[in-house]
């Protein structure tokens, strides 16, 4: 009995030094006054990026900010799959002092890793306030907590001078032979393909491809977004969003898509559209593009940067790929991104950190517009210049050194790239954000037949022949948070398998038997519970505007 | 071997023990339960350590095959991650409602079914033919480098393997188009992937292909196990090389291959995943989704743990009921069984 009892007293003694052990663990925010300099390390884990593992001050710009406030942070980036080690991280309840979740970012909520940022950024951070002040109505959460700082604030706007977002993209060989029309709806669009086709049915060996797809895995939005963006709207996911009533309505079903589709599988009967779309995954299809076989595609612009590049350094001009903002009818084009800001995604400080005060003032400090400059630009004379006028350039020479990674590796331009408090677009004296953003150093990255075909289009940049993005402060909706296992995610997870299945046999149909296919999928459809999504939509929707409202 | 006998009536072993000798003295051994202590103690003493050596498996069990059973409470509970059990909700079956409503995880579980009813098939008939052609080659060189060629492709990832199978089923450069246009068979090249229905067959093929060398292992070994005795016997009686194939091979290989079966059809539902998830596209998605993509879709994609779980209480369930099943029927049929 003694003995039983004597275990009982030990495995509670156990318990409790447990317990108390993780209490005194989980104590943060030794409250610092964090006006001290002396040298701190943190940690910083980022799992949206591959990257190098490094200590900031390690770099040329981290040492700059180590002298500016004596904290170096120890980065680590994600290797493998993100939902095991933010699972392993939640499970442990040990965190890095500073973290970027990425996707996983629900289950950080969730857990309840991040710290409330709300007080710390109103005592300790007045530029942060600056930059983030339009938006800091977004980054509050239901509990009008702010438990991550996200990127980009954005503050005013300039386009991005070439065209990563969404674009019909056609071989420039077929404008040259049809001496450089000026396109702007689907049917001009693949009659100029059908032409070139025609007179050209085999590229390097192999016979020509007309209009190809990307529909491997989650990819699969390549194809089915793209009705959206005909009918002159930007991306907005899985809905269109009425410019006067502000309604939501997912378009899967609506005429807009049948009469894509219906396009496609004209196309399709003439023998232009790529067999193999429907089963190629994306690295055949990438080799595709790269080959120079495919006469066209639509596509954004971030995805298949891979085969731009590729054609670039290959040299053949004829093969490479113009953007168009083709539409239906040829109505005003929305391919740009409206501004705006993405508060799903961001960089918090964790409960595991032992001193926040002095990380938000690190932050703080990083967001002055000097530093952000040394963030994105780099130092002054070695990677950028600045003309009599202000405007920053940059001299071929210098725009190899901030393409060498090695260089980019060192000096902290990787490091600093993304993935912190940032701004973006333009500062203050109008110099664009980022340097991808300068017109001028976007034509220093331009070959002689970038020129040439931009000035057979009067056009100094890419982006110049799309439309400037109309004012919607909800864009872009498929930012909004939807629970996880809610109604709303479980009709997008149904739709997206329910087109999946479609898609290819409309496309692939006789055109005969068209119609009834249509009749077939939304009978289908009609049994999914689309208004749920759009019930939510709706409120994101009226939420952003208020939001956007109340803000100015 | 009287101490024999009740242990394995305890234990419940499956194996025949000197049937006629037993029977007359159950009755003491139960009367005198006394006695049966003490022996039971003195058995435990004197195999102690074989009791030692089995104590760690026992823990491996406990710790990594029963601990984890307290899981599937997740599936009755709308289960948020590291929250403690007394804040979860819960909420009885909810989500095994969803499953068994939802029109697409019947279609799921005919995949699954349907492959891995293939899969079995196919994979017994090829690796038993394939161990049997094997066992009668005599040249040993030419023997080994047909086994080593033929487990080679079990090495390779799925990722690797799906890679080759789809490059040689494509429109263009695929080796199997090109053959069966060459020959004639098929006027012009087949979108294989893209045709749904042979979805099965092509994932049934892949994995013969992957998996039959590996598969014969077990059976190479069992034939070695048969007296050779026998076939010089047969050899003298004047039998042909199939007719001792057929008379002394596959007779000695069917307990194993009964014993597979069982332990085979516990894993019905089990079609795998990675060929599914590698070769499937939006043309075979109908016929190529199974029970494990979609619990990684509708369950863990959506951090839907508790869906997940559901599902595979669901698949632990319907194992059981056909290994034991399979058990039962070998019993009625008073053939060698597992338990």
């Amino acid at each position: 009995m003694i003995k039983k009892s004597l275990s009982v007293l030990l495995m509670v003694m156990m318990l409790i030094a447990i317990v108390g052990c993780t209490k005194d663990d989980s104590t943060s925010g030794k409250s610092s006054d964090g006006d001290s300099k002396d040298k701190v390390t943190f940690t910083y884990f980022n799992a949206a990026s591959p990257g190098k593992d490094l200590n900031t001050n390690e770099t040329k710009i981290g040492k700059i900010f180590e002298d500016q406030t004596g904290v170096n942070f120890k980065t680590e980036y994600l290797v493998g799959d993100i939902n095991t080690k933010i699972g392993t991280m939640i499970a442990s309840g040990k965190y890095p002092d500073v973290l970027v979740p990425d996707i996983a970012i629900d289950k950080v909520l969730d857990a309840g890793a991040f710290i409330d940022l709300t007080e710390l950024i109103d005592e300790h951070a007045p530029n942060i306030k600056k930059l983030y002040g339009p938006f800091l109505n977004q980054m509050k959460d239901k509990d009008g907590k702010i438990n991550f700082i996200p990127f980009a604030a954005k503050q005013g706007f300039i386009k991005d001078p070439n065209i990563t977002q969404g674009a019909f993209w056609i071989q420039r060989g077929v404008l040259r032979e049809a001496g450089y029309p000026k396109i702007k709806t689907l049917d001009e669009y693949l009659a100029l393909i059908e032409d070139y086709q025609k007179k050209h049915p085999e590229v390097n060996g192999a016979s020509t491809i007309g209009f190809t797809a990307l529909t491997y895995d989650w990819r699969f939005f390549a194809l089915s977004n793209v009705p959206n963006h005909l009918a002159g709207y930007p991306n907005d996911g899985e809905v269109i969003v009425d410019m006067k009533t502000h309604k939501t309505d997912v378009y899967a079903d609506n005429d807009i898509t049948k009469r894509y589709f219906k396009e496609l599988n004209e196309l399709n009967s003439k023998g232009l559209f790529d067999k193999e779309a429907f089963v190629a995954n994306y690295d055949e299809y990438l080799a595709k593009l790269a080959s120079g076989r495919v006469l066209g595609f639509f596509d954004y612009g971030w995805q298949v940067q891979q085969s731009l590049d590729n054609l670039k350094v290959a040299g053949n001009d004829d093969l490479r790929y113009m953007p168009l903002p083709i539409t239906f009818d040829g109505q005003k084009d929305q391919y740009i991104d409206p501004p705006a800001f993405i508060n799903n995604r961001g960089v918090g400080i964790t409960v595991s950190a032992k001193d926040p005060v002095r990380i938000i003032k690190y932050f703080d400090n990083m967001v002055k517009e000097e530093n952000q400059k040394l963030m994105f630009w780099g130092i002054k004379d070695e990677t950028y210049s600045v003309d009599d006028k202000g405007r920053f350039y940059q001299t071929e020479e210098q725009f190899a050194k901030t393409s060498d990674e090695k260089y980019r590796d060192e000096s902290g331009l990787n490091t600093f790239e993304y993935y912190w408090p940032m701004g973006d677009m333009l500062y203050s004296d109008g110099n664009a954000w980022v340097p991808g953003k300068q017109p001028e150093v976007a034509q220093v990255s331009y070959t002689d037949g970038d020129k040439a075909i931009l000035k057979a289009y009067d056009a100094e940049v890419f982006s110049d022949l799309f439309a400037d993005p109309d004012d919607r402060p909800w864009y872009p909706t498929w930012s909004a948070v939807i629970e996880q296992g809610s109604d709303p995610q479980i009709f997008g997870q149904r739709k997206t398998d329910l087109t999946k299945e479609f898609f290819p046999k409309l496309v692939l149909a006789k055109p005969g038997d068209f119609d009834k296919v249509w009749d077939e999928y939304i009978k289908e459809f009609n049994k999914l519970d689309a208004k749920s999504l759009e019930d939510l939509m709706d409120k994101v929707v009226e939420d952003r505007i208020k939001a956007a409202e109340e803000n100015k | 071997m009287i101490l024999v006998y009740i242990d394995l009536q305890k234990g419940g072993a499956s194996m025949e023990v000197g049937t006629g000798a037993s029977k007359e003295v159950i009755k003491p051994t139960v009367t005198v339960s006394k006695k049966r202590n003490k022996t039971f103690f003195a058995k435990l003493k004197s195999q102690k350590v074989l009791l030692a050596m089995s104590l760690p498996f026992l823990v491996w069990l406990f710790i990594f095959k029963y601990v984890p059973l307290w899981g599937w409470t997740i599936a009755f509970q709308d289960f948020k991650p590291a929250r403690s059990i007394m804040d979860q909700e819960w909420i009885g079956m909810e989500h095994f409602k969803f499953l068994f409503t939802d029109e697409n995880f019947w279609r799921v579980l005919r995949n699954t079914v349907g492959m891995s009813s293939i899969n079995l098939v196919l994979g017994f008939v090829t690796a038993i033919g394939l161990a049997l052609l094997i066992n009668e080659i005599r040249n040993l060189r030419f023997k080994k480098s047909v086994q080593t060629i033929s487990y080679l492709p079990h090495f390779i990832s799925w990722v690797v393997a799906a890679s080759i199978v789809s490059y040689s089923l494509s429109l263009e450069n695929g080796i199997i188009n090109i053959v069966l246009v060459n020959l004639g068979i098929v006027d012009e090249p087949i979108l294989w992937l893209g045709k749904e229905k042979w979805f099965w067959v092509i994932n049934g093929l892949a994995e013969v292909w992957k998996n039959v060398g590996w598969n014969t292992i077990i059976y190479l070994a069992a034939i070695t196990m048969i007296d050779p005795e026998q076939y010089e016997a047969a050899d003298i009686d004047g039998a042909s090389r199939l007719q001792r194939i057929r008379h002394i091979t596959l007779p000695s290989l069917k307990p194993t291959i009964i014993i597979l079966i069982i332990m085979n059809l516990g894993y019905v539902l089990e079609s795998g995943f990675e060929a599914q998830y590698l070769l499937g596209n939006p043309m075979n998605l109908s016929y190529s989704e199974n029970l494990d993509i979609y619990v990684l879709k509708y369950g863990m994609a959506m951090g839907n743990f508790s869906l997940a779980t559901a599902a595979g209480i669901f698949k632990t369930v319907v194992s059981f009921i056909f290994l034991f099943s399979a058990n039962h029927i070998a019993k009625k049929f008073d053939q060698p069984r597992l338990f």
